[in-house]
């Protein structure tokens, strides 16, 4: 009996509403790609179901590296847990700085009807969510310590919805942490104007907006099915055909589509790219990386000691740059540390 | 029946060799030491007068509730005078801890524990800037009584003022940690002051620094056996629910000298049902200070052991003193969360909500005045706390009392807002956790947002990357 409720705990997520796997997420995804393949690109019923069910996706190398990922991971996610705590410690260190503050505008707010308060709060959360996921995963690629870390989800060769789930531990409570520092804040914030009005427009205990985001097909953002928006909206809202552009090991592809629900940040900050129709991209890293898809000790390990090596290199350069006598600097420019690797 | 008697001697033999484990030390007895004592007398504790005291300063806030809107106002007012400075050797009935069934009290007039001691003669001398008129410690609680007296059930609703609040949290202050930290613990335990070698005074069975420190430890008011106690049950004496637990002698009866949880300690108690320990420190502390003592045998104490005793005296000031701030922490969050309450609807307070919310200010204000009664004057400290809490809460059309005219009399020409006040009791709570370092923190007012975090539970997909 405690086996049997210990191996149900593993695949607690696909119950969780607040979880992208969740199994109504999963079905409602699945209708949408069955829609897709039949509307749009004219399969008949046969090989729509041939093209998602495909055995030689679900059943690579690397989908069963991420099904062991997936349950590997189980073991760290107590790790995570601490981090509520952290967040109502943020959270009431913020809020009573404020309180003390000589701004005199604490609860003045408070007659603001509560519709409008949850509206805003709820909209509030979710783009400083949002934003924070898309720095950090910029910084993911663009940093040589964080890339190696990244590096175990781009791996993957083949992309299902368990893909998600294909990330290095540390990637895990590097986001989680994101999470609680991003929304400590606005929750604090809130809490100041709107005291005991604060609150989230909730489906199945998600902010409306995540469901939202949910229900549309976030799954398929981590598989073959191609889905795309008009390029007006992928200039708002990430559709899955952009965040496989993402996993694309073509060299137009590097560095694009950051984002996790919201466009607009790769907009601005130059790194979007609309769909174009491309067809059957090839995802994974280039040979250079030599981080094979299905090896779970280049996953787990492998980060660890590139991260050392960098760390090390890092600091090599620190003191040849310390060590070099005054006025003879002028040998080789040193190559930005910001500068990408992937 | 030879079997049956064994079983019965048995179990009788294990239940003693498992209680005596957990028995841990009372304060008290302790052997006599002074040289010069003749007497028959084979305990030197005594702290009597102390209960006494603390009898007398609940019994007030029993009284204040005997008013009657005027008509008994001189006469109520004349009892309470004989409660706060009560002649020597006038007996006075125990309004406060009467039996009841179930829960069997030794005494029932203050003579039967101590004669002569009154409160007057041992409050706060210092002046009170927490209350208007310049007052010193008594001449507040004069003022105090001379008002309740005139009240309707203690509280003038008009005001915002709880009168037996205000009066027993004061005195709690102003009293017994008063006379325990600045007067005991303090100048009584230097070398030269009531000595060990010297009768505290002539004939005593004790010695200056014996009865120095068990009288601070009276005013503290534990239990002799709070060791043995959980911070539920220290508690549960004081409200007559845990008899068991307080019959330390198991003759029946709680002995109000010895077994019963007053003022400081009650309080203590109370912080450490949040999970804090002040009474188990407060009360070992005591214990290990007077073994000290007892240890020198009615000789003078040497350096060493002197600063022994100092140092375990310096721990007492610092605990009682965090208790009254926890209590003050307690009562800023009740009214904060009656200020939320009142919010919601603040044309229509109903008479019970706003009842509440002067008794808890009442306790508040009481409490915030109490710390303010240490050793040490607490400087910019207590100008912010009086500042934030105030003369008077805001009444119900947000008038506050802002002083007293030449007689005495209450003027209330100010105006706050809920809005303004309740920020101000947040303030409270975050001086008192900066100044004091309070842990226990009941009612705190950041609770809810704490409460909001864990309801949202924003891990939706937190973790989650792309
Ligand atoms: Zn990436
Ligand atoms: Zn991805």
């Amino acid at each position: 009996m405690e086996f049997f409720n210990e191996v149900i705990g593993l695949f607690s997520d696909f119950a969780n509403p607040k979880k992208r796997v969740f199994l109504g997420y999963l079905g409602i995804s699945l209708l949408i790609a069955f829609a897709w393949l039949i509307f749009y690109h004219k399969t008949n019923i046969r090989g729509a179901i041939a093209r998602i069910f495909d055995r030689k996706i679900w059943f690579s190398g690397s989908a069963q590296t991420d099904y062991k990922i997936f349950l590997i991971n189980r073991v760290f996610t107590g790790f995570i847990s601490p981090l509520l705590l952290t967040q109502v410690a943020i959270a009431t260190a913020i809020y009573m700085a404020l309180v003390r503050s000589d701004l005199t505008l604490w609860g003045v707010y408070s007659d603001v009807s509560i519709g409008v308060v949850v509206g805003m709060f709820s909209v509030a959360m979710f783009v400083a969510d949002d934003f924070t996921k898309y720095l950090m995963h910029r910084w993911m690629h663009k940093w040589p310590i964080l890339w190696p870390i990244h590096k175990v989800h781009h791996a993957a060769e083949t992309m299902t919805p368990m893909t998600v789930y294909r990330v290095h531990p540390l990637e895990g409570v590097l986001y989680a942490t994101r999470s609680v520092m991003a929304q400590g804040p606005v929750i604090a914030v809130f809490y100041y104007f709107f005291g005991d009005s604060v609150n989230l427009y909730t489906i199945v205990g998600v902010n409306v907006i995540v469901f939202v985001f949910h229900v549309t097909g976030s799954n398929l953002r981590h598989s073959h099915v191609d889905i795309k928006y008009p390029a007006w909206i992928e200039h708002v809202f990430i559709s899955p055909a952009q965040h496989q552009i993402h996993h694309s090991i073509a060299e137009e592809h590097y560095d694009k589509n950051f984002g996790a629900a919201l466009a607009i940040w790769d907009w601005m900050f130059g790194s979007l790219h609309v769909s174009e129709g491309e067809a059957d991209l090839e995802f994974g890293l280039t040979e250079n990386e030599a981080h094979p898809s299905s090896d779970l000790y280049t996953a787990y390990i492998g980060p660890l000691k590139e991260m050392a090596r960098v760390t090390a290199s890092f600091w090599h350069r620190i003191t040849l740059v310390v060590r070099r006598p005054r006025g003879t600097a002028t040998a080789r420019p040193q190559r930005a540390e910001g500068s990408s690797s992937s | 029946m030879m079997t049956r008697s064994l079983k019965l001697g048995t179990s009788v033999l294990v239940a003693a060799l498992l209680s005596g484990a957990a028995f841990a030390e009372s304060y008290g007895p302790y052997p006599i030491t002074e040289k010069s004592y003749s007497g028959d007398k084979t305990n030197s504790v005594a702290y009597t007068g102390q209960v006494a005291r603390n009898i007398m300063i609940d019994s007030l806030k029993k009284l204040a509730g005997q008013a009657d809107g005027g008509a008994n106002a001189e006469e109520l007012k004349d009892t309470m005078m004989l409660y706060f400075a009560r002649g020597n050797k006038e007996d006075l009935a125990i309004v406060s801890h009467k039996g009841k069934d179930g829960f069997p009290i030794t005494q029932t007039m203050l003579n039967e524990i101590s004669s002569g001691a009154n409160l007057v003669g041992k409050t706060y001398g210092g002046l009170v800037p927490g209350w208007p008129g310049n007052k010193t410690g008594a001449e507040v609680v004069e003022h105090m009584i001379h008002h309740a007296a005139m009240s309707e059930g203690g509280v003038s609703n008009d005001l915002g003022y709880d009168w037996g609040q205000l009066i027993q949290k004061f005195l709690i202050g102003a009293v017994s940690y008063n006379q325990a930290v600045d007067n005991y613990l303090d100048e009584k335990m230097t070398a030269d002051n009531k000595p060990n070698n010297k009768p505290y005074s002539d004939g005593a069975a004790y010695t200056g620094k014996e009865h120095s420190w068990d009288e601070a430890f009276g005013y503290f008011g534990a239990p002799a056996h709070a060791l043995d106690l959980s911070a539920g049950d220290a508690y549960g004496i004081s409200k007559k629910t845990a008899f068991d637990a307080g019959d330390a002698n198991g003759d029946g009866t709680i002995d109000l000298k010895s077994e019963m949880t007053f003022g400081n300690a009650y309080y203590a108690a109370d912080a450490d049902k949040s999970g804090t320990d002040y009474l188990q420190t407060i009360t070992a502390a005591f214990i290990e200070g007077r073994k000290v003592i007892t240890a020198a045998d009615g000789e003078a104490l040497s350096e060493a052991e002197l600063a022994q005793v100092q140092a375990y005296a310096a721990t007492i000031e610092d605990e009682m003193t965090r208790v009254l701030a926890e209590a003050t922490f307690k009562y800023a969050g009740s009214v904060y969360g009656d200020i939320e309450k009142i919010r919601a609807d603040k044309n229509n307070i109903s008479d019970e909500l706003y009842r509440d919310y002067i008794k808890h200010w009442g306790e508040l204000k009481g409490f915030a005045m109490a710390l303010q009664t240490g050793r040490e004057n607490l400087g910019g400290t207590a100008v912010r706390l009086n500042r934030l809490i105030g003369y008077g809460p805001p009444t119900k059309d947000e008038s506050v009392v802002t002083g007293i005219d030449a007689d005495g009399n209450f003027v209330k020409d100010g105006k706050m807002s809920w809005n303004a006040y309740q920020l101000n009791m947040l303030k409270v709570q975050d001086l008192l956790i900066k100044e004091f370092g309070v842990e226990a923190r009941k009612n705190d007012g950041t609770e809810n947002l704490a409460n909001l975090i864990k309801v949202l539970d924003s891990d939706s997909g937190g973790a989650e990357t792309d």
